[in-house]
């Protein structure tokens, strides 16, 4: 199977997950993005954010606190939370055979945090056992599974647009 | 103030049975202190627990019977029972042998000294 076609796929079975989700933790909206910032997979009230701008700033937060976490010797972070007056986010790394996955999730008051992160917790357990996920690692040259991922990604979110 | 809290949940330890006594960030859902035996999973719990007693609350205000102040669960694996402290929730766990009158009241006495 070639790339293109494995990354159709692989949006395909990150789709369920990620909506069991946000049914599950009842946050607003949940993306899910690729260490690029790439968007992958979407659900929940998505209209009302820039989620393009979402995934980008997401993975810049992700490389920062993951950068933090070196530097402060905690080594790998496993979530990052932000309250703000109405809203909430968090955001939560899960490694696969690739390139790492972000989870980032807007929620208000309906759901709580420690709600948020305990199904966080199970998606990312859905997410290991997708073999997509796995079969990733064994792709040997980094930049170019991205260059194939960036493309596909285009390619597949504009289909479905 | 982290041993007061800690204290708060010595009392409630020391009950027979008991596999975990937590203290809860109420609106977050989150553990400020919790002692658990290995086997429970204490973020869950103390996430599940406050889900839980919101909801109740929530029932209890619509049905105008005023403010929730404790809420125990029986299971056929044990009890969980859940003391409101304003921002705080104080959590129990309990086998189902457990002493669970001596339980309500120092849950209820930690509630009330967390208040």
């Amino acid at each position: 199977m070639k790339t293109r076609a494995e990354l159709a796929v692989l949006v395909d079975r990150l789709r369920g997950p990620l909506r069991e989700f946000v049914r599950e933790s009842r946050v607003r909206m949940a993306v899910l993005v690729n260490a690029s910032g790439q968007l992958l997979a979407q659900q929940g009230f998505t209209r009302g954010y820039e989620v393009t701008n979402v995934a980008s700033l997401a993975a810049a937060a992700h490389a920062a606190a993951a950068a933090l976490a070196d530097m402060t010797g905690a080594r790998r972070w496993t979530h990052l939370h932000n309250e703000g007056r109405n809203q909430h986010m968090l955001l939560a790394p899960y490694r696969t055979g690739g390139s790492d996955l972000i989870l980032v999730a807007i929620f208000d008051r309906s759901t709580s945090l420690g709600i948020v992160r305990l199904f966080s917790d199970r998606l990312g357990d859905r997410l290991a056992a997708i073999p997509e996920l796995r079969a990733a690692s064994s792709v040997r040259d980094a930049s170019r599974f991205e260059e194939e991922l960036e493309g596909g990604v285009r390619r597949v979110m504009g289909e479905s647009a | 103030m982290t041993e007061a809290y800690e204290r708060a949940l010595e009392s409630i330890l020391r009950v027979d049975g008991v596999r975990a006594a937590i203290l809860v960030d109420a609106a977050m859902g989150v553990p400020v202190v919790m002692e658990t035996d290995p086997d429970v999973d204490g973020d869950a719990a103390a996430a599940l627990a406050a889900e839980l007693f919101r909801r109740t609350a929530r029932g209890a205000e619509l049905a105008g019977t005023g403010e929730l102040r404790t809420l125990q669960l029986a299971a056929s694996e044990g009890h969980l029972l859940v003391a409101g402290a304003g921002d705080l929730l104080v959590v129990a766990l309990a086998a189902p042998d457990a002493q669970l009158a001596l339980l309500r009241v120092e849950a209820g006495r930690a509630a009330g000294a967390l208040a």
